[in-house]
This record gives structure tokens, sequence and C-alpha cells, in this order.
């Protein structure tokens, strides 16, 4: 009994639905407003169903949508990272050339140099960030400047020539023998030329060049001319040179690294 | 009452809902009806499913014959079949569908044959006007219509209680 009144019951249900929707169908075909009404009813019926069924798949598919996500940010740093590479790749590479083989050229602008002191210094606007590294030589087209001692991201910190702290090896003219260059302390632009063995003869106004004895320049600079000379202790020469670097309009270097340099300080 | 004599008055009140659709346009807040009552008082040995089949069937009559949008009336009317059932167990209790015996004033009392007259018009007038605006009047003339038309047509439906349930004993 109680199913035949449950069945009875839907049948009374779809046949009122049926008839309603056969009564709504006439209004809608004898009337633009209600047509109008009800299409816009339906419609906004059908976007709150289409709405809340896209709503329930979208919850439902945030775990696989998060995890594509991370694996698309994954790539993505990977890439970056990559660029990142090839964009530092890229800048050292530029630099390279073949005048100095074996030397990494880095360019650099000075921006900031003393020249007053016993102990001058500078610095320059390229740091590790740019492949400059710390005991690397700086110089110019009109010879050394000095030599990088310490590194920061974006900077590097530079000893100049003008610095009692540091020498160089020269040679003079292109057979000559070689010595250390030094800064004589009271001019700016002369050095010492010490340590010249007496057999090795030589003339005023000969060119000094870089040595290629030391790690930190490559052979070959031209550094300045050769100047007077006096014999120290009976034993070398010491000769005075005009350096062709004048280190107060000094602004544009090019810091240069021996590419072996950890390789040949091991030993 | 015959069963016969119910379907004539039936008619004849069908004719009468054609007279008040077609010319007694008062205002346009009052819309007067009878329809609900004339559904209400279909036999109950009808049925739910020959209530709401008689109930379309009088509301298309008036849709076709009256000025106004075809199938309005009978969308408005046929949940009023639909829902006697419901209406006359939850007023008059479910007595009357054990003894298949239909309601009048003099058996059920006056009271609880206002509240089921009461429901069943507001039930049809709230369909009615809210599908006969479609979304273009406000709600307070939609309200103020409702409260309106409620009040005219029950008066009216009251009336009409006389010639489709009448004393049984007379």
């Amino acid at each position: 009994m109680r199913g035949r009144g449950i069945l009875s019951k839907l049948a009374n249900l779809v046949i009122f639905i049926l008839l309603e929707i056969a009564c709504l169908h006439l209004v809608t075909n004898s009337a633009a407003l209600q047509r109008t009404w009800i299409a816009r009813g339906s419609h906004a019926f059908m976007g709150t169903v289409w709405g809340a069924s896209e709503s329930v798949r979208n919850y439902f598919s945030l775990s696989a949508e998060n995890k594509k996500l991370v694996e698309e940010n994954y790539a993505l740093q990977q890439q970056l990272a990559k660029a990142q590479q090839r964009l530092r790749q890229a800048r050292i590479d530029t630099t390279k050339t073949d005048s100095h083989p074996g030397y990494t050229l880095t360019p650099a602008e000075v921006v900031k140099i003393s020249r007053n002191k016993q102990h001058n210094y500078l610095i320059l606007n390229r740091g590790f960030e740019d492949g400059i590294q710390e005991k690397s030589g700086i110089v110019t087209p009109k010879g050394v400047v000095g030599i990088i001692d310490a590194v920061s991201e974006h900077h590097a910190f530079a000893l100049s020539l003008q610095n009692h702290d540091i020498s160089i090896s020269a040679r003079i003219g292109d057979e000559g023998g070689s010595g250390i260059l030094v800064w004589d302390g009271i001019h700016s632009n002369i050095a010492l030329l010490k340590e010249i063995p007496l057999q090795y003869h030589y003339q005023p106004g000969d060119t000094v060049f870089t040595s290629g004895h030391s790690l930190l320049f490559p052979p070959d600079i031209p550094l300045g001319v050769a100047g007077e000379s006096r014999v120290i202790n009976g034993a070398t020469n010491e000769i005075t040179v005009t350096l062709f670097q004048d280190f107060s309009s000094v602004r544009y270097v090019t810091v240069v690294h021996n590419d072996s340099f950890d390789e040949i300080e091991a030993f | 009452m015959k069963r016969g004599e119910f379907w004539i008055a039936y008619v004849l009140l069908l004719v009468a809902q054609l007279l008040l659709s077609n010319y007694f346009h008062v205002t346009p807040y009052i819309f007067l009806t009878i329809l609900p009552v004339m559904v209400l008082c279909i036999p109950i040995r009808v049925g739910t499913v020959g209530a709401m089949l008689i109930a379309a069937l009088t509301g298309l009559t008036v849709d076709y014959l009256s000025e106004g949008v075809l199938g309005l009336n009978a969308l408005a009317l046929v949940p009023v079949a639909f829902a006697r059932n419901g209406i006359i167990g939850l007023v008059f209790g479910r007595e009357l569908f054990a003894r298949k015996e239909d309601f009048s004033v003099e058996r059920c009392g006056f009271g609880k044959v206002a509240m089921a007259l009461f429901l069943s018009t507001l039930l049809f007038l709230v369909i009615y006007i809210w599908a006969d605006g479609a979304g273009t009047r406000p709600l307070w003339f939609n309200g103020l219509r409702l409260a309106a038309s409620l009040g005219a047509s029950f008066v009216v439906s009251l009336l009409t209680l006389g010639v489709l349930a009448p004393d049984p004993r007379k």
C-alpha cells in the first residue's frame, strides 16, 4: 500500500511538471515579455548550475593544478639558471681575445683612485659577479696600472703601481735582462727597474716591457722608456724608467687574469 | 450535490470567470478570479491527476477566450490542483479522503473552508502575478496587486461556494 502511495505521488509530480512545462511553453510562445523573462531566468539558472559544477570540478582538480604549477615553476627556474649561466659565460667570452693567449681579459672602469699617497689604490666597477678574481693585473694600452687585491660582488680593490707594496717583473728591450719594476715614490710617472745584471747593456730610450715571468701580467706590455742608471752594490744596475701611463687620466682599464694561475701557484 | 449538477455549475462558473476576465477591469491592482475555488471544489474522488488535467483545461479555456497571455491561467491553476489534496488534508484533516466526502461550510465550518479558499487563492495569485509581471514590475506593485486581488477574489470566491459546495443536507 505504501509503495503504491509513493508511486502515485511520483506520478502526480511527473504529470504536474509536464503540465507546467507545457504551460510555460505556451506562455513563452504567446508573449515576448514572458519569453524574455523566462529565457533570462533559465540562463541565470543554467549559469548558476554550470558555475557551481565548474567550482566543484575546479576544487577537485586543485591538487593536479598545484602539481602542474610546481612542475612549471621548476622548469622556469631551470631555464632561468641556464640563461644566467649563459649570460655570465657570454660576458666572459666577449672579453677573451687572442692578444694575450692564456689570459682572460675583462674591461672595467676606475670608479676611485688615489695618487697622492705612498700607498695608492684604485677601485674598479667590476667584481666576482663579472669574473674578476684576486691576483689579477690591471693594464691599459699605455702600460700597467696595478694589481687586484680584493674583490667584492660588484667591485674590485686594487693596489696601484704607485704603491710601495707592489712590484712587477719587467724586461728592458726585446732581448734585455729582466728585473723588478717599482715606483720611485716621488714622481707620478717615474719607476725604477732594479736588479738588472751588469752584463746586460742597454741604451737610454729603450722600451721597457713586462717580462712575462710574473703570473700576473702577460709578456711584452710596454711600460715606459729607460733613462739613467746607476750601479747598486757593484752587482746590478738600477735604471730609471719613465712610464707611459699617466695615472692622473686613467679611467678605462683592462683586468687580465692568468687562466693557469691556480695551477702554477700550486707548485 | 449530484455529479452532473456540479459539472454544470462548474461550466457556468467558468463562463462567469470569462466575463470577469473580459469585462471587469476596474483597476490594474485588482485581478478577479474564481478559478482557485473552482479547482478546490472538484470532488475528491476525481484525484490529483484528474484535478490537474481539469485545471489545465480550465485555465487554457480562460486563456483562449479572454484577453491576456496564453497559458498564464493554466500555469497558475495547475499548482493549485497539485496542492489541493495537501491543502484539504492540512485544513480539514485526512478523514475526508478516507470517507471520500467533499467539504462544505456546513460540515467543516466556515473558518476552515475560508482558510482553504484563502490558501488556494493565494497560491494561484502569487504565481499569476509573478509570471504576469515577468520581472518588469516593482515588488511594491506586485505586493499591492496581490493583496488587493486576494481580498477581492476571496470575497467573490466565498459567494461561489454556495454553488459549488452546497449544504449536503439540503
